[in-house]
């Protein structure tokens, strides 16, 4: 009895947790919506040049929905989002056909660069707690220390100058097929590199301190006195209690890496939603804008829910 | 003394930055040389994508970004020590910056800075500075909230509380005071990321502006020369990452830390 109150209210909380988050991501929407609302161009003057006529830009105005009250196009706006619908762009293109494949190329380029993060993390984290205090230790946390502190762009101009320029083993340009991926797995390597690098220091450091917590607990000790072997200890006895710490720095990383795609993009042409923000915020195209700050928060707060969820299912495991 | 050494490299490469501008041969904005031309007779690093002396825009494109991430560190660790502190002694306050930071989480940096860039009236470094504040602020402010949610709850705060002491004063008297470890350690990572993020909007092109001397910018202006003199994007790209590298050791060796407190036991 006692047992289903406690897991009940459990999920009372889960579900107010997911809520909270859902009602975030609609303020960040709302609060994007109105700094691109102040830009100091409209699109009607970006997209029609500065000799149209005054006719030309109240016609364009009224084309777009400009001419409508702020609120008016918001809730517009936020009905379409709903639906699927991210509207037209300020040159008259349905959004999504403009960001739709690079959202799709941008997924594939974090998402690889974030498994790259969490198998490179766990490996070196591990490795570093095995043997605190020892050379290897001090030279992963160093090393994670360096690492972190450096921007994507100029890890991304190493990488270049070293495999591409120097050994002449991987491309440094991104070519974009005709349907819009790119055109060979080849030239992914180099960008989920540079993506990865700064967040494989911040997580591995999150892993092995989250694992030298877990040191202590009485259930490792007696494993240790139990003499089982050290990989069993680590992967059976101190990885679950350390996962919540985790889960919740690879989410962190979640947002860094979509933060970090802007520049990786820049700098190898790659076809993703990066580029197209920088594009959107040359032409002053606040659908455009809007639609992939709505599509990024999207993603990271599906990401933070997980999060949430694992941590309260560890919560909920614990006696 | 080892610690003193460990400090060198960073007050080195701050000081080379500072006092840089003085030692450079060439003007930072005329072409002396042909573009990308290598390295050669009085231009040590060769020339950039028009013909500038790489080493002059070296020497004085580290100054503005260094002013500009140490003003950032500053006033984003001001703010979240008194922010962290006042909201310790009054819990309510604490939860409404809280919501800030979960709401922030949402908008990476990158597009932050380039939303808030564009939408302000004219471009330069202040828009980027801006929005490094009010997007940095309330990170940092849940490290000292935390730190200085103990130091509310002692007896001291509370004594000097029932003394009649004004939020105020309790918070730069009583508890500023004992987070001095934990804010020096936040300066040193909020220097760290200014420097990240404010390099960052510089090459995406908000903030600094051509014909500036800027490290970040001269890596974007110089990236398709990067065959004919690889010195013009490696020499910027080496000086940011000496930069970072080197601040951070040194704030590892300035906070005291429980080091390996940990015992071998697997």
């Amino acid at each position: 009895m006692a047992e289903r109150l406690r897991s009940s209210r459990t999920a009372a909380l889960v579900a107010v947790l997911l809520l909270r988050r859902m009602a975030l991501l609609v303020v960040l929407l709302v609060m994007t919506f109105l700094a691109v609302e102040i830009l100091p161009a409209d699109a009607a003057r970006a997209t029609l040049g500065f000799e149209a006529s005054p006719a030309e830009l109240a016609a364009r105005r009224r084309q777009l929905g400009l001419d409508q009250p702020v609120a008016v196009r918001f809730l517009h706006w936020m009905r379409g989002l709903a639906t699927g619908d991210l509207g037209v762009s300020a040159r008259g293109r349905q959004v999504w056909d403009i960001v739709g494949q690079p959202f799709q190329n941008t997924l594939v380029l974090g998402a690889l660069a974030l498994v790259l993060t969490v198998l490179a993390a766990l490996a070196l984290g591990s490795l570093a707690v095995l043997r605190p205090g020892k050379l290897l230790d001090r030279g992963v946390r160093s090393l994670s220390t360096m690492i972190l502190t450096l921007p994507e762009f100029v890890v991304a101009n190493g990488l270049i100058v070293v495999f591409a320029l120097g050994l002449h083993l991987l491309p440094s340009v991104t070519v974009t097929s005709s349907s819009g991926k790119p055109a060979s797995p080849a030239m992914l390597v180099l960008p989920i590199l540079a993506l990865a690098m700064r967040q494989i220091g911040w997580n591995t450091r999150i892993v092995r301190s989250a694992l030298a917590e877990q040191l202590p607990a009485p259930h490792v000790d007696s494993a240790i006195m139990d003499g089982l072997p050290r990989h069993r200890i680590l992967i059976h006895y101190m990885l679950p209690g350390a996962l919540p710490t985790i889960a919740a720095g690879v989410a962190t990383s979640v947002g860094m890496v979509l933060g970090g795609v802007v520049a990786v993009e820049t700098i190898f042409n790659f076809p993703g939603i990066g580029a197209v923000l920088v594009e959107a915020i040359r032409n002053r195209d606040a659908p455009l804008v809007a639609a992939v700050v709505a599509l990024t928060g999207l993603v990271i707060t599906v990401v933070l829910m997980a999060s949430d969820l694992v941590r309260a299912w560890a919560v909920g495991r614990k006696p | 003394m080892k610690r003193v050494l460990r400090l060198l490299p960073a007050l080195a490469v701050i000081l080379l930055a500072v006092v840089g501008p003085l030692f450079a041969a060439h003007s930072s904005t005329e072409p002396v040389t042909a573009p990308y031309a290598l390295p050669g007779p009085g231009t040590p690093l060769g020339g950039d994508q028009v013909g500038r002396d790489v080493l002059s825009r070296l020497l004085i494109g580290g100054r503005d970004l260094m002013i500009a991430s140490a003003l950032i560190a500053v006033i984003v660790t001001g703010l979240a020590a008194i922010l962290g502190a006042v909201a310790a002694l009054r819990p309510r306050l604490g939860a409404v910056i809280e919501q800030t930071a979960d709401l922030l989480i949402l908008l990476p940096v990158a597009l932050g800075i380039m939303v808030i860039g564009v939408a302000w009236p004219g471009s330069g470094r202040i828009p980027v500075i801006v929005a490094a504040i009010v997007l940095g602020t309330p990170f940092a402010f849940r490290v000292a909230a935390a730190a200085a949610a103990p130091v509310a709850a002692s007896g001291f705060v509370e004594v000097a509380s029932a003394r009649g002491e004004r939020t105020l004063s309790l918070v730069i008297r009583e508890i500023l005071p004992n987070l001095r470890a934990t804010l020096l350690t936040l300066l040193g990572l909020r220097f760290i990321e200014a420097v990240y993020v404010v390099a960052t909007a510089s090459f995406l092109e908000v903030g600094a502006q051509p014909p500036t001397a800027d490290w970040a910018l001269m890596i974007r202006e110089n990236a398709d020369g990067t065959l004919l003199n690889p010195w013009a994007v490696l020499a910027p790209s080496l000086a940011i990452a000496v930069l970072t590298v080197s601040v951070s050791l040194a704030f590892d060796v300035l906070t005291p830390q429980a080091r390996n407190r940990m015992v071998t036991r697997l």
